[in-house]
């Protein structure tokens, strides 16, 4: 928000900051202490029974990514993001992206010689399950990290401030 | 038992109250509705999976993503609740509603079992072969994992490249 609105409105402005403020909750910090666990538990579970009934790791990771932003909402979203680390969250997406094309890779070299992403030319009993698992596993990781991500950096704005 | 035109109801009436709402906050929240709203339509269009999604996107991290934003903004001066429509856009959607209508004749009914989608080929390979090529009991993650890993790996760099276009319209280098 540039000086100048804020001066010829100070109403909105004032309206703008009840927004951004972060109000510390009792009642919030305790309902995110309990609920948490469950909401990534179950993001996880989405995840890794994606394979056997609804979900996957798209909703998976969505869901384990809402744990991040309810402790941001409830925590305040700086201390969350300098518990994380600054260069974390980008490190994780690109692990998660090169860990996908790995398994694929994999499948295709000389010991397996299957397709890209032929699980079950790696040869041991349910392969095909536990490829698709892990293959979900990574997508929920890169889901759920720029997620955390987009939310960080929405939050924070643009370099040099447009905060202030 | 008839649960589609309330629920048609409800989604047209929170989609109508997002494009009208002139506070932006009372729009973001209108959006979350209409998301559950249409959340509920895919699982009565038999589609868990989208359900799940739309449920976890449009209704929880979106409205979030959406409130941040609009966090940084001021609210508009004035009284008035209601957004004075646009003419010509308003035209132009209702052309291009009026054109989509024509189709809906040709829909078929929710789970009819004489459409071409399940009765070609490549969906009765999928569904006779997927729980033993893939070894999994879900036949949507068998085709999403499986047969077509390489579209998955795909949109898993989309993913990744919303992050990356975020970052650079920021004009940063990390999530911070």
């Amino acid at each position: 928000m540039s000086e100048s609105a804020s001066e010829a409105d100070p109403e909105a402005a004032e309206t703008a900051d009840d927004l951004r403020s972060y109000v510390e909750s009792p009642i919030i910090m305790a309902t995110v202490r309990v609920v948490s666990p469950f909401v990534f538990t179950y993001g996880l579970y989405l995840m890794f029974h994606g394979a056997n009934s609804s979900g996957g790791g798209f909703q998976g990771g969505v869901v384990v990514a809402t744990v991040m932003l309810m402790l941001g909402i409830a925590f305040g979203i700086d201390p969350l993001r300098e518990w994380v680390g600054e260069s974390t969250l980008v490190l994780v997406v690109v692990a998660g992206v090169f860990a996908f094309l790995a398994i694929g890779v994999v499948t295709t070299l000389p010991p397996f010689g299957g397709g890209f992403l032929d699980y079950s030319a790696l040869g041991f009993p349910g392969a095909s399950k536990y490829g698709i698992e892990a293959v979900e596993l990574f997508i929920g990781v890169v889901v759920a990290s720029t997620i955390t991500g987009l939310f960080f950096a929405i939050d924070a704005g643009k370099e040099g401030g447009d905060n202030e | 038992m008839n649960v589609e035109l309330p629920l048609i109801a409800f989604v047209l009436a929170s989609a109508l109250a997002t494009a009208v709402l002139r506070d932006v906050l009372g729009a973001i929240i209108a959006f979350a509705t209409y998301s559950l709203g249409i959340a509920v339509v895919w699982v009565v269009l038999q589609a868990p999976d989208v359900a799940l999604t739309e449920a976890a996107v449009g209704a929880g991290v979106t409205t979030v993503l959406f409130l941040l934003t609009i966090a940084k903004t001021v609210r508009p001066s004035g009284d008035r609740v209601l957004e004075r429509p646009h003419w010509p856009a308003l035209a132009v959607a209702v052309l291009f509603v009026g054109v989509l209508a024509t189709t809906l004749g040709a829909l078929p009914e929710i789970g009819a079992a004489d459409t071409t989608v399940i009765t070609s080929e490549v969906t009765e390979y999928y569904l006779a072969n997927a729980y033993e090529e893939a070894g999994v009991k879900n036949a949507v993650t068998a085709v999403l994992a499986a047969y077509r890993g390489f579209d998955t790996l795909g949109e898993v760099v989309v993913v990744y490249s919303a992050g990356v276009g975020l970052l650079v319209v920021l004009g940063k280098e990390v999530f911070a």
